[in-house]
Parts: structure tokens; C-alpha cells; sequence
């Protein structure tokens, strides 16, 4: 197993370059990056409803559940994509080497074909970058490891008031 | 785990797993419902029209900064019933720590059985060796008439050795010191990746 998903600065700001520009270029609200265990990893432009972390949790699930869907039917490429169409939006999500999700809202005025275009190219850059986040990058000066373990035990006391 | 060095996040992923009406998202409710409303997101549950949790029941809850980082905990349920065993497997995905809901009823040690074996069985095809991933085990249903002594479950489910809770999830009693367990465990462990 891995030691986890560790990414850098330098690589969040290449990401958040590249939805920045789909968001622009498709015309989208807005635009999430997720690993495939549903971590929110970035977020561009706002929702106006619903919680970021809960659509990456939830849109995990999608990408899951429709991969093994895929499968049943002899399907052998993870990598799909599918979208939800709404009333009033609509959500993209695209599998990106099976090991990211890109979770794209957008308004149902916005043709679907110029989100999967744009989606499609900015997957295209996203591969190699995420290919680089499993590098594990050096802590924060402040971080002192006795220090986090002791301090989690206030946390939680303060986490879960006792009444 | 996932670090974000630019919001010093730590995202941690805590799963509740074990046989159908074991408890799990009882104990995912309390918790929500006990945890610091400023701290808490949303509890979100996919369930069937029975009521049952048809994919997963999901809840977010953060600190405050210790050392330079804010640790933020995704805590996710599986269902339990046996036709869900690949949603299970779905959601044990990047999970950093694990609460086994048993139901401490005699006439469910089956399904105890069953779902600890599942659950192994996930976790090797996950990718993760045995011992690797911190565990809790928490005996639910102590209120019921007809369960099983406690260590009696530890031996029958393999878990001698690990941190053992008894809980009422109705009550909420026990289900909190689950969670603490769980909880700095896989804050130990992560400790040790991040240094």
C-alpha cells in the first residue's frame, strides 16, 4: 500500500491552471478534482448548493458503481466518463486513470459537447500530474510528530464536547 | 490519506464495517450528532426505500491545526446486507483505519463471521497486508439478552489483541470511545508517514 496522496504546492498550482482554463473555456460553476476514494484534492469556481468534500464522496461512489457496471458488460476500460443531465444543471464526471475523478457542474444551457471537449483535453494534461502526487513531499516546518499526537487528544475533546 | 501541504490538510478516512443491522450507521448518527456543530459537516445517507443503506452513509469532521496541520476525517459506513459486498469493497477504498461493528447477539455470530472474512478478503485484494490497517472492534447490542461475552467474539472474529469497545449505539453508549480509538490510531500511523 501506498503511504497516501501527498501533493505539493507546485503541482496544485498546475492543476488549479488547468480547470481554471476548462472552467473558462466550457463555461462551467464548478469544477472538482477527487482521487477515486472520494478525497476532495481541488476545487474551481463555487456551488451554490451542496458541500464540495460530500460530491466528491458522493460522485466516487458513481464512478465506482459505473465502472463495475462497465465490467458486467465486458467492458474492460475504467477510464469512461458519464454525465447526469438536470433541470437546471447538469454533472460531468470523467474517470482519469482510474485513479482520479474530474467532477465538472454546469448549467443545462451549456452544450454537454463543449464540456466533454474541454473536459477531455484538460484530462489529457491532468494524466501526467497526477501521475507525480503519489511522491512523498516533505512536512511543514511547524510540523513537530510528537507534538500532532499529543495535540489530538484536546482535539478531540473539543471535537466531542462532553455535555 | 490524503496531504494537501498547501491548506496543511491532513484527510484521513475512517470506515464503520460489519454484518447488516449491526449497529453501523446508528453509530454514525450519534457521532454526527454528538460531534462539535462548528466541526461537522453534513451526514449524507444513500439509503433503500426499507431504510437500509443502500451505498454508503458519509460524514466529515476537522480539527483545529495541531502542528501545523488541520486534520480533517472522512467517516464512511458500508451496507451491510450480503449482496452489497461490492459496494463494500468500494468504499474500503484508501481507508486508513477501521471500526468492526459486531452485533453481540448469539444467533448473529454467523454473519459476524462472514463479514470479518469479507472484510480481510477486501482488504488483501485492496492491496493491504494483514496488521497494516489500525481496526477496532466494537460489540454492539450489550443490552440485548442472549450475547456473547466479549472475549468470546475477540476469538471467534480473530481480533484478539486489538482495542475492544462494548457499545449500545442506541444509547450512544461506548460508540464515542470507539471512535477516540480509531482515531488516534490512524493518527499514530499517519504520524509515521508524514515524518
Amino acid at each position: 500500500m501506498s503511504k497516501g496522496l501527498h501533493i505539493p504546492e507546485e503541482l496544485l498550482d498546475k492543476i488549479e491552471y488547468i480547470l481554471d482554463h476548462l472552467a473558462e473555456k466550457a463555461r462551467t460553476d464548478c469544477i472538482l478534482l477527487a482521487d477515486i476514494s472520494g478525497q476532495l484534492i481541488s476545487v474551481q469556481g463555487f456551488m451554490e448548493e451542496g458541500t464540495p468534500a460530500i460530491v466528491a464522496a458522493l460522485a466516487a461512489g458513481d464512478v465506482a458503481a459505473m465502472a463495475e457496471l462497465s465490467n458486467r458488460i465486458g467492458e474492460r476500460d475504467p477510464h469512461g466518463s458519464f454525465f447526469h443531465e438536470g433541470e437546471t444543471k447538469s454533472i460531468y464526471l470523467h474517470n482519469i486513470s482510474g485513479s482520479f475523478i474530474l467532477i465538472v457542474i454546469f448549467r443545462t444551457e451549456t452544450p454537454i459537447g463543449l464540456v466533454r471537449l474541454f473536459a477531455k483535453r484538460a484530462v489529457e494534461q491532468l494524466v501526467p500530474l497526477t501521475k507525480e502526487f503519489e511522491q512523498v513531499m516533505g512536512p511543514p516546518k511547524t510540523y513537530n510528530p510528537d507534538e500532532f499526537s499529543k495535540g489530538i487528544t484536546q482535539e478531540l475533546e473539543d471535537t466531542f464536547p462532553t455535555n | 490519506m490524503f496531504i494537501n501541504w498547501r491548506l496543511r490538510e491532513i484527510n484521513l478516512k475512517i470506515v464503520y464495517y460489519g454484518p447488516s443491522l449491526s449497529g453501523k450507521t446508528t453509530s454514525l448518527q450519534y457521532i454526527h450528532s454528538r460531534t462539535n456543530p462548528e466541526r461537522r459537516g453534513e451526514l449524507v445517507s444513500l439509503k433503500t426505500r426499507e431504510d437500509r443503506t443502500l451505498y454508503f452513509d458519509y460524514m466529515q469532521f476537522e480539527m483545529g491545526a495541531i502542528s501545523g496541520l488541520k486534520p480533517r476525517f472522512n467517516i464512511y459506513t458500508v451496507p451491510g446486507q450480503v449482496y452489497y459486498r461490492g459496494t463494500r469493497k468500494l468504499v474500503l477504498k484508501g481507508v486508513d483505519g477501521l471500526v468492526f461493528v459486531a452485533d453481540s447477539q448469539i444467533r448473529r455470530l454467523h454473519e459476524n463471521v462472514e463479514a470479518i472474512k469479507d472484510l480481510y478478503e477486501d482488504l488483501v485484494e485492496l492491496g493491504f497486508s494483514p496488521g497494516e490497517l489500525p481496526i477496532v472492534l466494537q460489540c454492539n447490542k450489550r443490552d440485548l439478552p442472549e450475547i456473547m461475552p466479549v472475549q468470546s467474539i475477540k476469538e471467534q472474529l480473530g481480533l484478539n489483541g486489538i482495542p475492544t469497545f462494548e457499545s449500545v449505539a442506541l444509547e450512544g453508549i461506548g460508540v464515542l470511545d470507539g471512535l477516540k480509538s480509531i482515531v488516534n490510531s490512524v493518527v499514530t500511523k499517519a504520524r509515521g508517514n508524514i515524518n
